[in-house]
């Protein structure tokens, strides 16, 4: 077996770099130095390798402190001796080794997507629904007063207080029936050709005016209030902030240092887990909302008329998708609603005389303009 | 020889300007994929075998300090840092990274870091010596704790609190402005110690760099320039990315040996200037034609041991590097970063080079005391990647 190797010695205090022959013996290594012909002793046991575990690169050996000195061996072979020869040089990196090292690699590689998706899948959403549900009340509050300042500033937000009681007497009528519950609901009206509502955390709901003039019944907006305060009992946009962030957190895992740039290319994979979230939310919300309808003794068939509606303006082509595409296909909804609605007597009751609803409809105080109509 | 060694935490090394002649050269930056600096691909390189690959010893000595490199009076002529690692390798490592930092709830982070720096030093041969890096993953995790309590928990309470608690948009507003007045003063001192911390964990046969610089003077020099940026209208820029650029580099030591850097922001006026009227002409484009001029201003202003660095970069070169890597990071999600990071590392690399006579043999080490906490600053800045 090969003993002595080339090496090139650096005393950790100048930057010169002298030859040196490195002789492995039992317990440690002979050098030699080339000129001047210093030779000294040093242990297996004070050596550390830093580098050289990978191809291509020299075998560094370190002895010392902080600044220690430094033998630079630039055939691997020694390791492969070294290790032989000396019972206290198991701690050197073992070129052998290499090749398993492959398949540990290829082991982690899939190890790491089964833990990525496991945590995606299932990790994830069950923290966001454990996170969520803890998030104080009114935390929420001025989370979703913010998002209603960012959708109904205060210019654009159409204020009748008496067709708005109105309306606020349906949410109250839902919110009764889902007690116990913390939170103080609120509909906020926006002036805007729209067709949509959107549900802030903390209660407060904001319906724009697209949707509510599309109404034709007082059961019809029931049916979207009643989705939305199910959104809010269940904290969903709550549970969906949390949701985002860990998988941005995850994807910084995955992905490494590389910021910002990636960022970029993975924010489509973000939105589309977003949705996949955002459909079953809504799914929920539709059902807990027909539930709700129902206790709250309102005809669910305004519900099932309106989301018809909706669909009809989906097949269309309208440019509003909004609403629907984060939600499930609306056929797919209105079967699911259908069935469950079928469960319950229709209530006899009407909420409120068409005509009076007309009037609570126009409550922006505009009638349908010529460009809405024009679009539809 | 030096005072005492040193290590403690660590910090990033963020160049706010754009990539410093300094750490192109001698000094490999590590981690992020973006700024690896580099020099020549060696003509090799291309051949070189799978880290994987390896069966047993013996190819490989190429880099191999062997013996032969004579160490007496100066060399002249025209040296590069090369980078001789491959994507491969790097993946691998980036892949048990992932893993363990999934299984650990993000704290291996740290330690997958020096792993990955480690990487990159080590493959990073100047004068047939490989760099080393030293820094530790207990470094930067108690970097970026001390950061995390000093600065960003203090920042994002400051920044909610009011609003979650309802206090008045007073409030609101004077917090905001305190919060935004201490990011102003976080980030030259994040700047600084990320350097400060990285230069002490680097070494090049043996001997480390270091940062000497005063944290008080850099925070000065920056505060005073994003005050005159605005009061002339924006002019002031070229001089203010060159003052801090002279600073960080003049403050940089290689053993008892000082960089120096004799540029003057004026030079780079007319350049910056015509960069700014095409910018939307050129659909930003011109942008890379100053960062171009700009590295090679640097560069040529710069010396370090009777020998003097220069750059071949040029805007299309530079403008296709940048590119050719966002898009290839964008569209394999982030898959193809090792492969990136090498061929951008060599790119760079290449590019640079340290001409002249180099006296090397008069180097002594002189280590810093430094920790990390700069560098656990500069995580949250984001300062890691200076894509200029």
């Amino acid at each position: 077996m090969r003993l002595d190797w080339d090496a090139a010695y650096l005393d950790g205090r100048t930057a010169a770099r002298r030859r040196a022959t490195v002789r492995i013996t039992r317990t440690g290594l002979d050098v030699a130095l080339a000129d001047g012909g210093a030779r000294f002793f040093w242990p297996f046991r004070e050596v550390r390798q830093t580098q050289g575990t990978y191809a291509g690169e020299q075998v560094r050996l370190e002895r010392g402190g902080e600044l220690p000195e430094v033998l630079l061996i630039g055939d691997i072979g020694f390791l492969s001796a070294a290790r032989a020869m000396a019972p206290d040089a198991g701690h050197l990196h073992d070129p052998a080794h290499r090749r398993f090292r492959v398949g540990l690699t290829f082991g982690a590689l899939v190890t790491a997507v089964a833990l990525a998706l496991g945590i995606y899948f299932v990790g994830i959403p069950a923290f966001a629904q454990v996170a969520a549900a803890r998030v104080p009340v009114s935390w929420e509050e001025s989370l979703g007063a913010s998002i209603v300042e960012h959708f109904a500033p205060p210019s654009r937000r159409c204020d009748d207080p008496v067709r708005q009681a109105r309306i606020d007497a349906i949410v109250s009528q839902l919110a009764a029936k889902a007690q116990p519950q913390p939170y103080t609901f609120r509909v906020t009206v926006v002036n805007s050709p729209i067709v949509n509502a959107v549900a802030a955390p903390g209660g407060n709901i904001i319906v724009f005016r697209g949707l509510l003039e599309r109404t034709e019944t007082a059961e019809e907006l029931a049916g979207v209030l009643a989705h939305e305060v199910e959104h809010v009992l269940h904290r969903h946009v709550t549970r969906a902030i949390f949701q985002h962030a860990s998988t941005g957190i995850l994807m910084a895992a995955l992905v490494g240092d590389v910021s910002s740039v990636v960022a970029y290319g993975l924010e489509g994979a973000r939105t589309l887990g977003d949705l996949q979230m955002s459909r079953g939310a809504e799914s929920e919300a539709d059902r807990e909302g027909v539930r709700l309808l129902q206790a709250a003794g309102i005809d669910t068939a305004g519900m099932i008329t309106f989301f018809e509606k909706l669909s009809a303006r989906e097949r269309g082509g309208d440019i509003v998708p909004r609403y629907l595409r984060t939600h499930p296909t609306t056929a797919e909804r209105i079967a699911t609603l259908r069935t469950l609605a079928a469960a319950a007597a229709r209530p006899e009751r009407r909420l409120l005389p068409d005509d009076e609803w007309d009037s609570v409809k126009n409550l922006c105080g505009e009638l349908p303009t010529p460009t809405r109509s024009t679009r539809r | 020889m030096a005072d005492d060694p040193s290590l403690n935490k660590m910090r990033p090394a963020a160049q706010p300007g754009g990539v410093s002649p300094f750490a192109r050269g001698p000094a490999p930056r590590p981690s992020g994929a973006a700024d690896a600096h580099a020099s020549a691909i060696p003509p090799g390189a291309t051949v070189r075998p799978s880290p994987f690959a390896s069966r047993a010893p013996s190819h490989a000595p190429q880099a191999a300090p062997g013996p032969t490199a004579p160490t007496a009076a100066p060399t002249t002529g025209s040296r590069h840092v090369m980078f001789r690692g491959s994507g491969a390798s790097l993946f691998g490592i980036h892949v048990v990274n992932a893993l363990l930092i999934l299984a650990t709830l993000g704290v291996y982070y740290f330690w997958a870091k020096v792993r990955v720096r480690n990487y990159l030093w080590s493959e990073s041969e100047f004068e047939g010596d490989r760099f080393a890096y030293h820094g530790t993953g207990r470094e930067l995790i108690i970097g970026f704790a001390k950061a995390a309590l000093f600065f960003f928990l203090p920042a994002t309470l400051l920044n909610m609190l009011p609003e979650l608690l309802g206090a008045s948009a007073v409030v609101i507003v004077a917090t905001r402005t305190l919060v935004s007045i201490l990011a102003a003063v976080f980030i030259p001192l994040a700047i600084v110690g990320a350097r400060r911390y990285r230069l002490s964990r680097t070494s090049w046969r043996g001997i480390r760099f270091s940062l000497r610089a005063s944290t008080g003077e850099f925070a000065k020099l920056w505060i005073r320039g994003w005050l005159l940026i605005p009061l002339t209208l924006g002019l002031y820029y070229p001089s203010f990315i060159v003052n801090q650029h002279r600073f960080l580099t003049n403050h940089s030591w290689f053993g008892s040996e000082r960089f120096s850097f004799d540029g003057r922001g004026r030079d780079l006026l007319p350049a910056w200037f015509g960069a700014v009227l095409l910018f939307v002409p050129t659909l930003g484009l011109s942008w890379f034609w100053f960062a171009a001029r700009r590295q090679r201003y640097y560069a040529e202003h710069t010396r370090v041991a009777g020998a003097r660095f220069r750059s071949t970069v040029t805007a299309p070169k530079l403008a296709w590097l940048t590119i050719s890597t966002w898009v290839g990071l964008i569209c394999t999600v982030g898959l193809a970063w090792p492969w990136l990071t090498v061929r951008r590392m060599r790119r760079t690399f290449e590019w640079l080079s340290l001409d002249g006579p180099l006296a090397l043999d008069s180097i002594t080490q002189q280590a810093q005391q430094v920790n990390a906490t700069g560098e656990g600053l500069a995580g949250f800045f984001d300062a890691d990647l200076g894509f200029t």
